[in-house]
């Protein structure tokens, strides 16, 4: 049996905990808050026999294996650090850290006390992501990606949105990159998974939208443009944060030498662009929308059989991250998300960051 | 009014959290009606105050508008400071997390009873709590539900974060009562209605699935005007000898679901309803659940017994002990209510 136990008992640790419960061989054997109201409402929806308002003393009376952090990210590292020299697994809710030296050093922690760690990707395992997955392993894209464009959408209008500009000191505010930093690792993670350079070179142009202008919210940045590039200048790739685009679209495109892949996280789908498929003649205008039309359709037939034989749950992602990481503690497979991913992920954070709320010009005028 | 009142002086500050909200924007105007002229409307900062802003000058009153968070006993402290009387209307209202709500319901309403208590002027702490904390599900359909019915319990398992928290909330008020001393009164409104909120209630039916599902039937609506749901609360806090009391508020002359959903048809906007018997509401809500159950959640429990026994199974209501405890009165009867709620609706753009 896996002791498991959470720290931060906000709206996030109601997903972790709904789903620990459904896992095989796990039991949560305590919970943690530094609000202890937090953490006995938790508890007693849980059936969790032991509430904590300190970590310290909860890790040392329940020993647990696997510890969920869902606290906000500044408190990640010391957290995560504490955790791991207790000897738990830990994993993290996203963003992993504040910054990538953090990461780095959360990363080294675990390595050295052979404990494992992972971050709350969840999109990173959707049925339209592991397919990505394996359709580039198999070589669909026709060799190494040339180009990825990542969009994000944001709703401010969103009980996550509403809480944070209803508080002036809402813990989001205090992050380096602030709206940004809390959310912006989804898309950046997705860019990082196929950027084969550790160190790419990093544009970005952010800005507060007239909305939030309006409302008097200057200082948060809610428009994001980003290019990455490879040093070598091999691979390239656009990211797009809005809270302003209608309709809201999280989406990956994934452009190779030969084919392409789209992948729409808000409809589950995922598009291959095949070079055969695009005709140079004229007809090209008539037959491609066809081809484009059963392909969504064979995707929409996808995904009913995944509802029908009941695998097409609103939180599969994260179902997948959490199982894999548990399996992994135990020796039966690999960490579910690379270090060298989580690291080149807080790496391009950390630059976004520094640019948009430096003296970077983001650009001139003609 | 024939009740003793509280030895409140009218230019005591009176403390309304959730000022500028639907029902706290009613509650101040009624205090300065009743001629209590020192009023702190504590709202969020993200809550536009404009309206409370032009009834300041309206009335030149003493109107201090306090923003701030409860989840900051700070803030809690400014707003509680010398006040005898603390309406506490706020609330964490469309949250989907249990946790998130309980946050923004219990965590808050602690940290604003111990700084009421701290301040060492306080008579009576009204709490305002909801209808949807009762537990019907043992109930015959068509029997009375007045205070005496139980919450939920266990809390959560209507599966609706704001039931959970509210009862959550009712409790640890509750047992600062007991444990503390605080001085509360509990009053649970049913479906509060008037300008400033549009659309029909769920109670009546449903457009979740594309077409209107009228499910009320001849259920009556547990409905309260916005003002005299106002006043409830303000005699709530100022009447003596009602302490550690709960009231449910209830207007008189309840009209059932489908008079009410007629007279919107005429009155606001024509739209085509389809009426879903008792039974097959509740075998819908039965299957959802067990469906829930079965798959793991891929289809969350929205629709469950729970929620049906407490929307749809139809109660009859009553606001006696209101009436005889407190001295209070619906003054807007149903078809002024009703046709100034119509109004409303019609100008801001009828929706179902």
């Amino acid at each position: 049996m896996i002791k498991a136990a959470i720290i931060g008992c906000g709206k996030i640790a109601d997903e972790h905990a709904s789903l620990m419960a459904t896992l095989p061989d796990c039991a949560i054997v305590g919970v943690c808050d530094r609000e202890e109201l937090m953490a006995k409402q938790l508890a007693e929806r849980y059936r969790v026999g032991r509430h904590f308002v300190d970590a310290h003393a909860m890790l040392e009376e329940v020993q647990p294996d696997v510890v969920h952090i869902t606290t906000p990210p500044q408190s990640h590292f010391s957290l995560g650090s504490l955790c791991l020299e207790t000897g738990a697994h830990v994993f993290l809710e996203k963003p992993f850290t504040v910054t990538a030296q953090e990461a780095e050093s959360l990363i080294d922690l675990a390595r050295r006390k052979d404990r494992m760690v992972t971050v709350g990707h969840n999109n990173q395992f959707s049925h339209e992501s592991m397919e990505m997955r394996e359709l580039v392993e198999a070589g669909f894209l026709g060799g190494p990606p040339i180009h990825m464009e990542s969009c994000f959408p944001y709703g401010l209008k969103d009980p996550y949105g509403q809480a944070l500009l209803g508080d002036r000191n809402h813990w989001v505010r205090a992050l380096p990159g602030k709206l940004l930093h809390n959310v912006i690792s989804h898309p950046v993670s997705k860019i990082a998974e196929f950027m084969p350079d550790p160190s790419p070179i990093v544009t970005a142009v952010g800005y507060t939208s007239p909305y939030l202008r309006e409302m008097g919210h200057g200082d948060v940045v809610d428009e994001l443009r980003v290019i990455i590039q490879s040093t070598d200048r091999t691979v390239s790739a656009y990211l797009t944060f809005s809270s302003q685009i209608g309709p809201p679209m999280f989406q990956f495109r994934l452009y190779g030498p030969e084919n392409s892949l789209v992948l729409d996280h808000n409809q589950r789908t995922l598009i291959q662009l095949r070079k055969a498929d695009a005709r140079t003649s004229y007809l090209n205008h008539f037959i491609a929308p066809r081809v484009h039309a059963r392909k969504y359709l064979a995707n929409a037939s996808r995904n009913i059989s995944r509802f029908l034989r009941r695998d097409f749950h609103m939180d599969y992602g994260r179902r997948q991250l959490v199982r894999r990481f548990y399996r992994a503690t135990q020796g039966k497979g690999p960490e579910p998300i690379p270090y060298r991913e989580i690291i080149l992920t807080a790496r391009i954070m950390d630059t976004i960051f520094e640019q948009i709320n430096g003296t970077y010009p983001g650009g001139t005028p003609i | 009014m024939d009740q003793k009142l509280l030895p409140v002086g009218r230019e005591e500050p009176l403390l309304v959290t959730g000022a500028g909200g639907f029902i706290g924007t009613r509650t101040v105007v009624r205090l300065l009606e009743h001629g209590y002229r020192n009023i702190r409307c504590f709202a969020r900062p993200s809550r536009d105050i404009g309206h409370l802003m032009k009834l300041k000058r309206d009335t030149g009153a003493n109107l201090e508008i306090v923003q701030g968070n409860l989840l900051s006993p700070q803030d809690c402290g400014r707003a509680a400071e010398g006040v005898p009387v603390v309406y506490h209307l706020a609330a964490g209202k469309g949250l989907k997390s249990m946790s998130d709500a309980y946050l923004n319901s219990v965590v808050t309403t602690r940290n604003l009873m111990e700084a009421a208590l701290a301040s060492g002027r306080l008579l009576r702490f009204v709490n305002i709590s909801s209808f949807s904390v009762y537990s019907n599900i043992r109930m015959k359909p068509g029997s009375l539900l007045d205070e005496s019915c139980p919450m939920e319990d266990p809390p959560e398992r209507k599966g609706e974060a704001y039931a959970y928290a509210k009862i959550m909330q009712d409790k640890l008020v509750i047992e600062y009562g007991e444990k503390k001393g605080l001085p509360y009164v509990i009053l649970r409104p049913g479906v509060v209605y008037g300008p400033g909120v549009k659309g029909i209630h769920g109670r009546i039916g449903i457009d979740t699935f594309g077409p209107f599902l009228h499910i009320g039937g001849s259920n009556r609506i547990p409905l309260t005007y916005v003002d005299n749901c106002a006043e409830a609360i303000v005699l709530a806090g100022l009447t003596d000898g009602i302490d550690g009391e709960v009231f449910n508020v209830v207007d008189d002359d309840l009209p059932t679901s489908r008079q009410f959903l007629r007279m919107y048809k005429k009155n606001v906007a024509p739209f085509r309803s389809y009426y879903v018997p008792k039974a097959g509401s509740r075998i819908f809500c039965d299957l959802w659940e067990r469906y829930s159950d079965w798959s793991d959640g891929q289809l969350p429990a929205v629709f469950n017994s729970t929620r049906w026994s407490c929307d749809w199974k139809g109660n009859s209501y009553s606001n006696m002990k209101l009436k005889m405890r407190v001295g209070w009165r619906p003054h807007v009867p149903f078809g002024e209510a009703s046709a100034r709620f119509f109004d409303y609706c019609r100008t801001a753009g009828g929706e179902k």
